[in-house]
């Protein structure tokens, strides 16, 4: 080390010698220079003001005119200028040698003192012009040491040849060693303040996280304060792995300086925020363009560090450059990015788990809600088994708001498997603008709920609304070609039609005549049958239906289901019961008519051969007596017994079991047949006839006697009903929709009246004195014995028309 | 001279069958139940029988079938004031099924038929 003589190497060895010499010479000096370096020191300025002034006390005090001094950076790996007099000012902050290197690095490495006579001929000496140390001859320099470290170095310049003393050097060191205490304070008062200001930003942004519980609000608090506090230009946080319910809002973005952080967030944040949230690491990039895993041409530093919450990585936070040009992200800035994001995380899962449990009471709030709508509903429903009333129902509480469903409109269609369609059978809602508003009005200013509208009636009363005949007209083949309404039955599932007119499933009419563009449709399913369906619009308010209604709507139509068809297997058992009934008055009656039967059998046997006797003995009389006086008596008693002998063939073949003798006949010739036998009598009564008979008529396998029996009543009462002439009209033809063949005869007479329609057919019923009330009843019989059906109504002219319609096929 | 046995319960009736088919040129003979009509046919031989279907003792059918087990070619006529089994004749063997009536005419008829 001790190379040449031109150099003194001073250790710091302070000898009873060297101060004595101290003493002598400088001492004056000294005291001088350290109590103006402790006032400064002890003053309120910057560091950087307080070391120049203490270069400028020390040059001066030593009588020279240059001194400087040189701090070891943080890195430790090299020493800059950090104040000068008689150098170039520009070079403060810019000139520093690497340890080692110069005559600053050699004494902040050496950590001893150096006196140059002739610094530019040492080799350790680094010559830098721009430095302005050019007008300087010697040099002197001491290393600012703290304890066994060194800080700094402090050097006095002299511009004329200084062969410096040991005393000189003395008072450099012991300037030094005070020097040493400046920096140490200033630094650990710079730490504390940083440290304060940490912490106050710590603070505040804790404060800020507790303040809100709203996650969108916290994100972008945290985001602010963050770049705010670090002095970044932007910053960008990215959840994950949070409940289902917040995952939509997993990216916040907050920017300072706006678009530019944007855009170097969207090119690099997604691999950042991947490494650090796969790595559970924080990330410091202080040097994009550098760092090789990005796009050179990208530039910027980067802090990034994961959320954890309970280990668990919950997002990840990323902040973009420094404000300040060309500055980069330090350790501090991660350590102190790393402090608030554990704050944060446990602010964002709080701010999560509560919007997660806000939207979950929402949910149980409004399912609580619909719940005891469908159990206002359900009440309603239970209180009718008719059908008709329940369907009002039903789709009252479709449209009705506050206690229903709330929708506009709703129609009811029910299937029907006997023809594989659906009904409409009842639509419920305003059928106009007006009528909605009106309606509307009503409701409001009744609030009525539903069991009060069932209770007082009100319900049921008006029924003929443009909606419901609307309704009424829709059928459905259960065709999936059919579109929308069979769909819901065949697939068994709701359909939320929202552009009607684009939607191929839902026909053009079917759009057109219910004139909305959105609708909802649910299958009414009960025990997986699917029995209807019930159709909703908001055609009046144009809500949009939701999802939520379609499920609400999904279990009110299951409800409705049920209470249906409890209400038709009601209605089947009441009409069962019904026939079962009437099938027992049946039995009843035609036991009733068998036992009569059997008797009147008796009777008119017992009666008959008394008849026999006596018309049989008259006549043989008659044949034997004369006088036209004593025949007259005779014929009558003959008429009498003819008339009694035709009550009881009346009787008898009423009563008498119906056996038929089935061949192929013409029914057109037939009724001829009767007419020519009757022409007589029609004419005698001015009774026009006309026939109309079809001219194809087919042979009908039927017993022609018996048939012309019940025509031939038919015809007598036709007759009998013409009292002052008239017309009789005769028609045959086939019905094409039942295969029938129907001989038709109308008379002209006063009709049939309402009582007599009720009793016509049966037995004994007549209005005419002499009449038996057998005929029609005999007919009657006849006609069901061949499987056939006979009509009767009265014509709006007036005159009654009889209808008897028989298989064409009648085989038997 | 043909020979015809009226069988009746009746009195009146048979009195009258009598008087009308004698007159039309029969000889008849009449019996009140079905037991003597076949003991009848024992005796003599008859061209035409007309037969009552509700008689005391033994029932018109029964007396018919023994009657035809007798004389399976026996002309019969069942003459009856039923109605109702009008249909059924033919499967009780008979000729012909007059309904009893004051008018007498059918029954002339259905006679003068059957013998000519
Ligand atoms: N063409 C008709 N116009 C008006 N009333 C009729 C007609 N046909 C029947 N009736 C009414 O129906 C009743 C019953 O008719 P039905 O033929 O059963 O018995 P009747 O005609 O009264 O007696 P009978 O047939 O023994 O002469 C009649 O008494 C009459 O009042
Ligand atoms: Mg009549």
């Amino acid at each position: 080390m001790k190379k040449t003589t031109k150099f003194f190497s001073w250790t710091p060895d302070p000898g009873p010698r060297t101060l004595h010499f101290t003493m002598e010479t400088t001492e004056k000096t000294e005291l001088s220079i350290l109590s103006e370096i402790s006032r400064i020191s002890n003053s309120t300025i910057g560091l950087a003001e307080k070391l120049r002034r203490i270069v400028e006390v020390i040059a001066k005090g030593m009588g020279k005119d240059g001194a400087s001094v040189f701090l070891i950076d943080r890195s430790g790996k090299t020493v800059t200028l950090h104040a000068a007099v008689g150098l170039n000012q520009e070079s403060i902050g810019k000139l520093s040698f690497p340890i080692g290197m110069g005559i600053a690095g050699w004494v902040a490495e050496q950590k001893v003192p150096l006196a140059l006579e002739e610094p530019y001929a040492d080799p350790r000496f680094a010559y830098v012009p721009e430095s302005g140390i050019g007008s300087f001859k010697s040099l002197v320099a001491a290393p600012v040491m703290d304890e066994d470290s060194c800080l700094g170095v402090i050097f006095v310049l002299s511009s004329s040849v200084w062969q410096a003393t040991s005393s000189d050097i003395t008072l450099l060191t012991t300037t030094a060693n005070q020097l040493s205490g400046v920096i140490k304070s200033a630094r650990l008062f710079k730490g504390l303040q940083d440290r304060l200001a940490d912490l106050a930003s710590i603070y505040e942004i804790g404060m800020a996280l507790t303040s809100t519980l709203d996650l969108e609000q916290l994100l972008s608090l945290i985001a602010k304060s963050t770049t705010q506090s670090l002095r970044a230009q932007g910053c960008t946080i990215r959840l994950m792995n949070l409940p289902e319910i917040v995952s939509k809002k997993t990216f916040a973005y907050h920017s300072i300086i706006g678009e530019a952080i944007r855009e170097l967030d969207a090119r690099i944040g997604p691999a950042i925020a991947d490494r650090v949230a796969g790595q559970s690491r924080p990330l410091l990039i202080q040097d994009v363009s550098k760092d090789g895993s990005f796009n050179e041409s990208t530039s910027g530093s980067v802090i990034s560090v994961p959320l954890l919450f309970r280990e668990k990585v919950i997002g990840v936070i990323t902040l973009y450059n420094k404000q300040k040009d060309g500055q980069m992200f330090s350790d501090e800035d991660l350590q102190f990015l790393t402090t608030v994001a554990s704050n944060a995380a446990v602010a964002v899962e709080n701010a999560a788990m509560y919007e997660r449990m806000e939207d979950l009471a929402i949910e149980a709030r409004t399912r609580a809600q619909e719940l005891s709508i469908l159990n206002d509903i359900g009440t309603a429903m239970s209180t009718t088994l008719n059908l008709d009333r329940l369907l009002r129902i039903i789709l009252t509480a479709a449209t009705m708001g506050g206690s229903g469903l709330g929708f506009n409109r709703a129609l009811l269609l029910l299937t029907n498997d006997r023809t594989n369609s659906l009904q409409g059978m009842m639509g419920v809602g305003p059928a106009n603008w007006e009528e909605a508003g009106r309606a509307w009005g009503e409701v409001s200013s009744k609030h009525k709920s539903l069991m009060e509208w069932i209770q007082t009636g009100e319900l049921f009363e008006h029924r003929d609304s443009a909606l419901n005949a609307l309704a009424r007209g829709i059928r459905v083949m259960l065709d999936p070609a059919e579109g929308v309404l069979a769909l819901t039955v065949l697939n068994k599932q709701p359909y939320n039609v929202t552009n009607a007119a684009a939607d191929p499933a839902v026909p053009k009419d079917f759009r057109e005549l219910l004139k909305v563009n959105s609708f909802a449709t649910v299958p009414l399913i009960a025990k997986d049958r699917v029995i209807g369906v019930v159709l909703v619009d908001n055609m009046f308010n144009q809500r949009q239906i939701t999802d939520g209604d379609i499920r609400f709507l999904t279990m009110f139509a299951h409800q409705a289901a049920l209470a249906i068809e409890n209400a038709v297997i009601h209605t089947n058992l009441e009409t069962m019961n019904k026939d079962i009934r009437s099938l027992h008055e049946q039995l009843v009656q035609s036991e009733k008519m068998a036992a009569l039967g059997a008797m009147m059998a008796e009777i008119t046997h017992e009666i008959r051969n008394p008849l026999v006797s006596i018309g049989g003995f008259t006549r043989r009389l008659a044949k034997k007596l004369q006088h036209s006086e004593d025949k007259k008596y005779i014929d009558i008693i003959l008429s009498e017994v003819s008339r009694l002998e035709g009550i009881i063939h009346d009787n008898l073949s009423y009563i008498k079991e119906v056996s038929l003798q089935l061949a192929d006949t013409d029914v057109n010739s037939l009724i001829l047949e009767i007419l020519t036998l009757y022409e007589d009598e029609l004419a005698q009564r001015r009774i026009s006839v006309e026939t109309k008979l079809y001219p194809v008529m087919p042979l009908l396998k039927i017993d022609a006697p018996q048939i012309k029996q019940a025509v031939i009543n038919i015809l007598k009462n036709a007759m009998e009903a013409m009292e002052n002439g008239g017309t009789l009209s005769i028609k045959t033809c086939v019905l094409d929709d039942t295969h029938e063949a129907a001989i038709e005869f109308g008379d002209t007479g006063p009709g049939v009246t309402a009582k007599t329609m009720h009793n016509i057919f049966n037995p004994y019923y007549t209005t005419k004195p002499r009449g038996t009330g057998l005929g029609l009843p005999i007919t009657n019989r006849i006609i069901k014995a061949h499987k056939g059906k006979i009509d009767l109504k009265n014509k709006e002219t007036g005159g009654a028309v009889f209808t008897i319609k028989l298989p064409v096929s009648s085989t038997k | 001279m043909k020979k015809i046995l009226v069988v009746d319960d009746e009195k009146n009736i048979r009195e009258l069958y009598k008087e009308e088919l004698e007159e039309m040129g029969y000889a008849v003979t009449t019996v009140s139940d079905g037991v003597q009509a076949l003991l009848a046919m024992g005796t003599g031989k008859f061209d035409l029988v007309t037969l009552d279907m509700r008689m005391p003792d033994q029932d018109g059918i029964e007396t018919l079938r023994k009657m035809k087990e007798k004389d399976s070619t026996l002309p019969v006529i069942i003459c009856t004031a039923y109605e109702e089994y009008k249909h059924d004749f033919g499967s009780w063997c008979s000729d012909a099924y007059v309904v009893k009536s004051a008018d007498t005419g059918l029954l002339r008829e259905t006679v003068k038929k059957i013998l000519g």
